[in-house]
């Protein structure tokens, strides 16, 4: 598989202080990649790094053929890269369609082949499209942020904690359903707490701990090392 | 008093001035909601749109109402170039920068008005008008005008914002401005487009202002309590809020005389903005807390 996202000794923050002390990782295309790790390990750090948000002082990062290292985030979205932040991820007071809508604001023409692959994705989303995205429950809200990201087909997709404070049944569907986009060509990038669920079911995953790289591999590689258990999976 | 007179007396006069204050107020709430700051100007730009129109009246010979159009998109220019003469430099500052920053900019208005058209006080039109009857309510060409001008104005906003790509933009902005940058809206041009559109509501509020009572320098300074009132009553970020916000306080100051001495007309607006901020900081429509 070809790479699609090459992040070398990446070293960065948000302010002064380097949170990133050299994290090095790389995604495949149409493959999914979790970052594990404990709290204050620089997992959504290394993830906002990719996505423009940081101020990198070391290191680079290729996407696709281009060295994308100190790129404004509005730039990388037009090079095919869409973030889905963790909290504050919709228009609430926007329906689940204008959601979409804008999620599609730099391309141009004709938008309903967009649609049509957002609701095939999300059925649940098409019968509801004209509810505000603010009346919608937690998961549903989460599949309104990953539409919108998606409609500007992105080559890589990258999920801030896409799980966070839903029930185990909705944490499923959201892993289900990004399994089903990446099987649609999109590769993803995603930060979890959830570490076991996510291990397995990622393709690959990389445990960071202190802002750099401690172990890296297949999701069941990582799930049966011994020290990756003992230092959070909680044995 | 019967209820044909008090809707006469009262209700009529309460409407035309609640549609003024109207018109401001959704340009304050725009404003409120997008660029995130209290805009302190906003009545003197109404009283710059007035002036603007006497002197098309007095200079072109136009009428007031032809004057209106070129009135709206002059006042809209010169917001959007206050905007990025003074205000754009301290996007990224403290907000009450630019809220002083709007003060400063109120008084030179203010001035730039006083030094052109001088401190008297002025009207469109010379002569008394008399209202005709209808089935007993009396109304007057000017007030029929302004009200249906502001209805028009604002169903047009209205369908601007939740038919179009731009409209919904700045809906957009509005609702969460991290994402809609993460999105790829361009802020600039949604920040462009409110002072297009707050700037041109407000010559409109200024010049119904003046057509329905008269052209001082200070009267558009002396509607913005009414109008912030009128913003926040309504629900900051909704438009039909600022609407409704709008002809409640006007219906108010008129209603007040009833009980208070009509000085105290002004105190309405303070009193009914006192009351929501502190019953109900979110307005009738639930919009924003800032």
């Amino acid at each position: 598989m070809n790479v699609l996202m090459n992040m070398q000794d990446l070293v960065g923050g948000y302010g002064e202080a380097d949170i990133l002390q050299g994290v090095s990782m790389v995604v495949h295309e149409k493959e999914i990649v979790v970052i594990v790790g404990p709290n204050g390990a620089g997992k959504s750090t290394a993830m906002k790094a990719v996505f423009g948000l940081l101020n990198i002082r070391g290191g680079s990062i290729r996407f696709d053929g281009d060295d994308i290292t100190g790129w404004a985030p509005n730039r990388i979205v037009q090079r095919g890269i869409c973030y889905v932040p963790q909290v504050d991820n919709i228009f609430r007071e926007m329906s689940i369609h204008e959601n979409l809508e804008m999620g599609a604001f730099l391309r141009k023409g004709d938008l309903s082949a967009g649609y049509d692959r957002i609701y095939t994705l999300f059925p649940d989303l098409k019968e509801r499209r004209k509810t505000l995205a603010g009346n919608l429950s937690g998961g549903q809200r989460q599949m309104v942020a990953m539409g919108r990201a998606l409609m500007l087909d992105p080559k890589l997709l990258l999920l801030d904690e896409p799980t966070a404070g839903l029930s185990p049944k909705y944490m499923e569907q959201i892993f289900q359903i990004s399994r089903d986009v990446r099987d649609t060509g999109v590769a993803i990038l995603l930060v979890e707490q959830h570490a076991k669920q996510a291990l397995a079911f990622a393709d690959r995953g990389y445990v960071l701990a202190s802002g750099a790289n401690r172990h890296e591999g297949t999701g069941a590689e990582l799930l049966a090392d011994r020290e990756v258990a003992d230092m959070f999976l909680g044995g | 008093m019967t209820v044909i007179d008090f809707l006469n007396f009262y209700i009529v006069p309460g409407i035309v001035l609640g549609s003024i204050y109207a018109l401001g107020a959704v340009g304050i709430t725009l404003v409120f909601a997008i660029l995130r700051y209290a805009h302190l100007a906003h009545g003197d730009l109404a009283t710059l749109g007035a002036f603007l129109a006497l002197a098309m009246v007095q200079l072109l010979g136009m009428p007031v109402m032809a004057a209106l159009p070129f009135v709206i998109l002059l006042t809209a220019a010169v917001a959007v170039g206050i905007d990025r003469v003074f205000y754009d430099a301290f996007r990224e500052r403290p907000k009450i920068i630019t809220v002083m920053s709007s003060l400063g900019i109120a008084l030179m208005i203010r001035a730039i008005v006083q030094v052109v058209w001088g401190v008297d006080t002025q009207t469109y039109s010379r002569g008394l008008v008399r209202p005709e009857d209808y089935f007993g309510l009396r109304l007057r060409d000017r007030e029929i005008y302004t009200v249906i001008a502001m209805i028009a104005l604002v169903v047009g906003l209205q369908m601007f914002l939740s038919r179009s790509k731009w409209g919904k933009a700045m809906r957009a902005m509005s609702d969460n401005p991290n994402l809609a940058l993460l999105s790829g809206i361009d802020n600039r041009k949604v920040v462009m487009l409110t002072w297009v559109i707050s700037g041109g509501l407000c010559a409109a509020a200024g010049v119904f202002l003046g057509l329905n009572t008269e052209l001082k320098p200070m009267m558009g300074w002396s509607m913005l309590l009414p109008m912030f009132a009128a913003a926040i009553l309504g629900g900051v970020g909704r438009v039909e809020g600022a609407v409704l916000g709008g002809l409640i306080v006007g219906i108010a100051e008129e209603l007040s005389v009833l009980v208070l001495p009509s000085e105290y007309k002004a105190a309405m607006a303070f009193a009914i903005l006192l009351v929501m901020l502190l019953v109900r900081p979110t307005g009738l429509l639930r919009g924003k807390v800032l």
